[in-house]
């Protein structure tokens, strides 16, 4: 790996945004190794904190780096790079992870300089250690870690849906909103209580995005710039509200009957032709995307009529679909409350979240040892222990 | 803790065409679920408290969808719910309803939510928590509903400790009963139910509680195994539907494989 | 004065609804005939008290019939007819009114009048003038429509047969009859909600 040869950054600021967030409680479970309480002792006259966070669970490779001090959050720089399959395919682990690999140095080189910071600055190195595609995932944290090694840098392992949650408070200033989390791997929705993320309801089977993606397929829609980009756009021109099962139990939705049935509709339309089948691409586009959105928002309402909520916060890359966003917000107002979506910047995955969420955990004493931080394809959003909130 | 949050709505909403006619008290908005809004009003006469079930037209949703989705769901519930009763099930007692205009009107319940009762019972402990036989009791009882509606049929979608009424013995009033735990349990809102006797139904339905069981009340999950024990004795299918029920919990937690 | 006025719960203001309950009725085959004939003097729903449990079941069908004349969803000719058919589990109309309706052999009577302001009748009938035309025309004995009196005249097997409640083992088992009679009562208003949906 080349990334020893990371040159001095040029001494520039990027454009930044700068965000508030709550002063995360310096209070920290001190580990018994000697390293951990020099690093301790330094935390606590800190008043600021450099993260770079790696993300890369699915097709894109996300770099990051964040600045917190105890009142503010300054995002130094935040890039990306995808990996985009030919129309008609799904981007497969194997071919994935070699994106990744090929990719990370000089994505982490161009972070590193964009930021206009040294390496030396850098408090942690953090990465997404779960949930994602086993591959893409190993790929990065083999970097991650690289850089940690490197560095001489402590390592802090991200729940994937904790940095989305994470970056989406921070940036859209909800304080404690339910959650919706949507995207190519995950369907939940999610509200905090007592130290962790509960998820209320989630997809019984397979995520919406994966719906969305494998409908493309179907009808070779491109996956540039996504495929759920693209059958946004298509079902803008649809008129015409095809039947779809409607699947919804409690907080909890399923997806696998939609999908089987928007695919046979969608072979129907390609024996057919539009005019045989009686409706055309972007009407089924468009009852796809009405049905599953309307769930969406159905177990969304109820979440937060059950926590009593009146804020939502959409995270995850189907959240950057602007008729969900705004069906979302539509619902939130009729509760009295309001939405918080997030742009492209932050809704598709992307480093910053990583670096986000792992240093404030970094700033609670949590750390990951390298013989921790092997890669989990399973990693439930509630498994993480949420030190830094109240 | 959120789930604690007050029931209370403060947002103003246009009355359902029906509660804008003359009444004794003016129907007053007691929950805004997902489902709909919930009014407590009188059906007939005074001395008759009713719950009207109101499902507005949601204009985020296309108009279709909603048509076909509110009639649907106002004529499934009261099915079910009439088909509970008759079977000797205690759910509210469906009085009148308009499937075109969107309401359900329904017997009042007397009572709190069996969430309520929890939350008032666990106050700050986070000890002796799996030793508290009232509370535990509560959770059989719990159980034996949820079994006795499995066993006539009913799946009901949307079991939650919200969707459960503690309606206490008669002769107690409801501000008696908030930090008791005695009544019986009255399953409500059985606006997603649906007909089922599969197995896996069930376990879906089982895994639903106890995951929002969980997510509402962390410290007492300790003492949800006593639902399922009470469920298991309940019918005699039960004790198949709980195996099912591991199956789900697995595929449940597959489910986060990708990110 | 043979008739009570009821103000029911959400039922718009412009509404009177006036009932009537009559014993030892005689002419019930002459009041059947005019309904028959659609005599326009004799525009009430007349029903046999027999199959009635409560006030409540009763002024039930009243306002279902009430909600769907306002919301202009009769099924049947008019608010009358439809209280009447509104008492039925099932949307078979014919069966309705041969069933709850009165018949030539009827001796217990409910009558209910429906009255609100047309663009023909802009004031309706008042309770003074239905009683009296009630009295002049109906032979028998009007008494208050109490629960009690009901539940004298209630022919239990014949309304657990018209709403199907036969075979519910959990029903038969109640010891306690008021509070059967009770249990029967709400499942007689959930037929009638569902009137066969």
């Amino acid at each position: 790996m080349a990334a020893a040869s990371v040159a001095s950054p040029v001494p520039h600021l990027p454009t930044s945004t700068s965000t508030s967030i709550t002063p995360a409680s310096n209070t920290s479970t001190s580990t018994s190794t000697s390293s951990a309480t020099s690093d301790m002792a330094a935390a606590t006259s800190k008043s600021s904190w450099i993260a770079l966070g790696c993300e890369g669970s699915a097709n894109k490779l996300g770099i990051g780096l964040i600045r917190h001090t105890t009142t503010s959050t300054t995002i130094l720089s935040n890039l990306r790079h995808t990996f985009i399959s030919p129309p008609g395919t799904g981007f497969l682990p194997k071919d994935t992870a070699l994106h990744h690999r090929t990719e990370f140095v000089a994505l982490a080189r161009r972070a590193i300089a964009e930021a206009g910071i040294s390496p030396a600055d850098v408090d942690c190195i953090c990465f997404t250690q779960g949930p994602g595609m086993g591959a893409p995932l190993t790929s990065v944290a083999i970097g991650a870690r690289t850089l940690a090694l490197l560095w001489d840098k402590p390592l802090v392992g991200v729940n994937h849906c904790v940095g989305h949650i994470e970056m989406g408070r921070d940036v859209t200033g909800a304080d404690n909103p339910v959650v919706l989390y949507v995207s190519g791997g995950n369907s939940q929705v999610i509200a905090y209580a007592e130290q962790r993320y509960r998820i209320f309801g989630e997809t019984l089977d397979i995520a919406v995005g994966n719906c969305l993606d494998r409908f493309a397929r179907v009808l070779n829609i491109s996956n540039d710039p996504a495929p759920g980009y693209n059958i946004e756009q298509l079902a803008k021109k649809g008129t015409k509200l095809l039947d779809l099962p409607y699947v919804v139990k409690g907080m909890d939705c399923s997806f696998s009957g939609i999908l089987a049935s928007a695919e046979a509709l969608a072979a129907q339309l390609l024996q057919l032709g539009p005019e045989g089948a009686g409706f055309t691409t972007e009407d089924l586009c468009f009852s796809l995307q009405e049905t599953i959105f309307a769930m969406l928002v159905e177990i969304t309402e109820r979440a937060m009529a059950h926590v009593g909520s009146s804020e939502v916060l959409i995270v995850g890359g189907v959240g950057c679909n602007e008729r969900l966003q705004d069906m979302i917000a539509s619902m939130a107002k009729e509760r009295g409350g309001s939405v918080f979506a997030m742009d492209e910047r932050f809704c598709i995955d992307n480093g910053i979240m990583i670096a986000h969420a792992g240093l404030l955990a970094y700033r609670t004493g949590y750390r990951t040892s390298l013989e921790e931080s092997v890669c989990t394809q399973r990693f439930r959003t509630d498994d993480v222990y949420v030190e830094w909130r109240d | 803790m959120a789930a604690t949050a007050s029931e209370a709505v403060v947002h103003e909403f246009p009355l359902p065409a029906i509660l804008t006619n003359p009444a004794s008290t003016p129907p007053t908005l007691i929950t805004q679920g997902a489902e709909g809004r919930l009014y407590k009003t009188t059906y007939l006469l005074p001395s008759i408290p009713s719950a009207l079930k109101y499902r507005p037209p949601k204009p985020w949703r296309h108009p279709i969808l909603d048509q076909r989705l509110t009639r649907h769901r106002i004529l499934s519930e009261a099915r079910i719910l009439s088909k509970c009763r008759r079977d000797g099930l205690r759910v509210p007692d469906v009085y009148a309803l308009d499937e075109s205009a969107g309401w359900l009107m329904l017997e009042w319940v007397q009572g709190t939510p069996v969430r309520v009762n929890i939350n008032q019972r666990l106050g700050n402990r986070t000890e002796d928590i799996e030793d508290d036989e009232e509370l535990k009791d509560l959770m059989r009882r719990i159980g034996s509903a949820v079994g006795k509606m499995h066993s006539i049929g009913i799946i009901h979608g949307d079991l939650t400790t919200s969707n459960m009424m503690l309606n206490p013995p008669a002769g107690k009033a409801e501000t008696d009963n908030v930090s008791g735990l005695e009544g019986e349990v009255v399953i409500i809102d059985l606006g997603l139910a649906s007909g089922g006797v599969h197995d896996e139904d069930r376990a879906v339905d089982l895994y639903v509680l106890e995951r929002a069981f969980g997510s509402t009340h962390p410290r007492a999950e300790c003492v949800f195994g006593e639902v399922l024990d009470a469920y298991k004795k309940s019918f005699k299918q039960a004790g198949v539907a709980l195996k099912k029920l591991e199956e789900v919990r697995m595929r449940g937690r597959k489910r986060s494989m990708l990110g | 004065m043979a008739v009570e006025t009821i103000e029911l719960q959400h039922v718009p203001a412009s509404y009177r609804v006036y009932i009537a309950l009559f014993r030892n009725v005689k002419n019930a085959a002459f009041l059947h005939q005019q309904l028959l004939a659609r005599n326009a003097e004799f525009e009430y729903a007349f029903i046999d008290a027999s199959t009635i449990v409560s006030r409540i079941h009763l002024l039930s069908a009243v306002f279902k019939a009430v909600n769907n004349s306002v919301n202009g969803a009769l099924k049947t000719p008019n608010v009358h007819s439809e209280t009447v058919v509104s008492l039925s589990s099932s949307s078979n109309i014919a069966d309705a009114y041969r069933r709850f309706g009165v018949s030539p052999s009827t001796t217990d009577l409910f009558v209910v009048k429906i009255v609100f302001p047309t663009d023909t009748n802009p004031v309706p009938a008042s309770a003074d003038a239905v009683s009296k035309h009630l009295t002049d025309n109906v032979e028998g004995d009007a008494v208050p429509a109490t629960d009690d009196t009901i539940e004298t005249i209630t022919d239990v097997r014949a309304v657990r047969k018209s709403y199907k409640l036969n075979g519910l083992t959990w029903l038969d088992s109640i010891k306690d009859e008021l509070v059967k009679r009770k249990e029967i009562e709400r499942l007689v208003l959930g037929g009638m909600a569902l009137r066969g949906v």
